[in-house]
């Protein structure tokens, strides 16, 4: 058995450790909130976008536009796995990993963009072709961010680089649940509208320009809210995790506390036996 | 039928400006354009100018630099990534952004950022007629 004095240090390590947890956890629940609202904030820009998108597209079914063509030639893809910066987030980043390593089993030819810094470090030491890689884009998040890495992965598909360009991320569903996604980014799917428009709509200048602006503002704020999505999910499996880092120190330093109870009490009792002996042993 | 045109400026992360005005002067790509009510369904692009909303003798003027305007019964959707009201524009930060973006369009290196310095020109240029 560990000495008193040992298992004491031990306490003492595994509460500072605890504080450390909590204080991270209280951080992601202050950050998640923060997170969850800029993903409200979003919605309406997004939305609205994409019923224009839809709407264009619906007016003229013949239009061939390289954004939003559904191509048939079987050509390179190219996979953006969206992973955290930082650790201590439980299952997050590994459950995407897992997930990518898949992609990659079915499309052998893809190369990967990676957007964070954990998956990252993954592939590239296990060697995968990393076209593209962004690090520590979402601690200093904004649109400007955002729109950096769209215009880049827009330009890289207009060059005809890949055929298509597919992105993976987690999904925010609530503070404890993540949802993997896996979602073509490139060409453009707009989410069906239900509503049906009637309205016949002037444009100005013409068709293609006003697809040419509408797609790559399409982009921007796809890749705006995969960011916001990714980094509240992250927030939240953050929070998950160090919540049950602390239960788990919690409970460690109870039975560290019984441990250095009884061993204590063990040191008492020896004592006082040998008092006893040593008192018995001068009456004799 | 409706007397006044509801409007609403979206920009990413947020709702800019909801709220119902008499009419609208919009930047458009081809010049810019007056919206009253009963207009025709529309739908352009923006190119960085002066957005003016009437309402009752007042005008707000905005300095938009890009996006959509539709319009579809007297209703006004503007998305935009860069839009700033009048008192939001600081006049000698864009004084700065107008002297070192001429500075890089005339200097002779091949530079690929031409088209970049030329929006960062335009959107000073803008942002000082309006700060005047």
């Amino acid at each position: 058995m560990a000495s008193i004095k040992e298992i004491k240090i031990r306490i003492e390590s595994v509460k500072n450790t605890r504080q450390i947890t909590n204080a991270m956890k209280m951080v992601s629940a202050a950050k998640l909130r923060k997170a969850k609202n800029s993903i409200f904030a979003a919605r309406p820009y997004a939305n609205e976008l994409n019923k224009m998108l839809e709407l264009i597209k619906i007016k003229n079914k013949t239009i061939k536009h390289p954004l939003l063509a559904e191509s048939d030639e079987k050509g390179k893809n190219a996979l953006v796995i969206v992973t955290s910066d930082r650790g201590l987030c439980g299952s997050f980043n590994a459950n995407l990993i897992r997930e990518a390593k898949h992609y990659l089993q079915e499309n052998r030819s893809a190369d990967l963009i990676c957007l964070g810094k954990k998956g990252y470090d993954y592939f590239q030491k296990r060697k995968n072709k990393i076209t593209h890689q962004y690090i520590d884009y979402f601690n200093k998040m904004d649109f400007s961010i955002s729109r950096e890495i769209a215009e880049e992965l827009l330009n890289i598909f207009l060059n005809r680089e890949y055929t298509k360009i597919d992105i993976l991320y987690n999904e925010f569903k609530s503070a404890i649940q993540q949802n993997i996604v896996v979602k073509q980014l490139l060409p453009i799917i707009p989410t069906k509208i239900e509503e049906d428009k009637s309205l016949d709509y002037l444009y100005e200048p013409d068709e293609k320009t006003i697809i040419d602006e509408i797609g790559k503002k399409y982009i921007n704020v796809s890749i705006w809210r995969i960011m916001l999505e990714s980094s509240a999910a992250e927030q939240g499996a953050r929070m998950t995790a160090m919540d049950s880092a602390t239960e788990n120190a919690s409970d460690l330093i109870q039975e560290l506390t019984l441990n250095y109870n009884r061993a204590r009490q063990a040191a008492i009792t020896t004592e006082i036996i040998e008092i006893a002996s040593g008192a018995e042993a001068i009456k004799q | 039928m409706n007397e006044k045109l509801s409007l609403k400026i979206i920009e990413p992360d947020k709702i800019k400006i909801e709220g119902e005005f008499d009419h609208v002067i919009i930047p458009g790509i081809d010049g810019d354009f007056g919206v009253e009510v009963a207009h025709t369904p529309f739908i352009t692009k923006i190119r960085p100018g002066i957005l003016q909303l009437y309402t009752n003798k007042k005008i707000d003027k905005y300095a938009i630099h890009d996006g959509f305007v539709t319009v579809e019964n007297d209703q006004i959707t503007i998305l935009t990534e860069t839009i700033e009201k009048e008192n939001e524009i600081n006049l000698s930060r864009a004084k700065d952004s107008k002297n070192r973006a001429e500075k890089r369009l005339s200097s002779s290196a091949e530079d690929i950022n031409f088209r970049r310095a030329e929006a960062s020109l335009k959107r000073a240029l803008v942002r000082i007629d309006l700060g005047r």
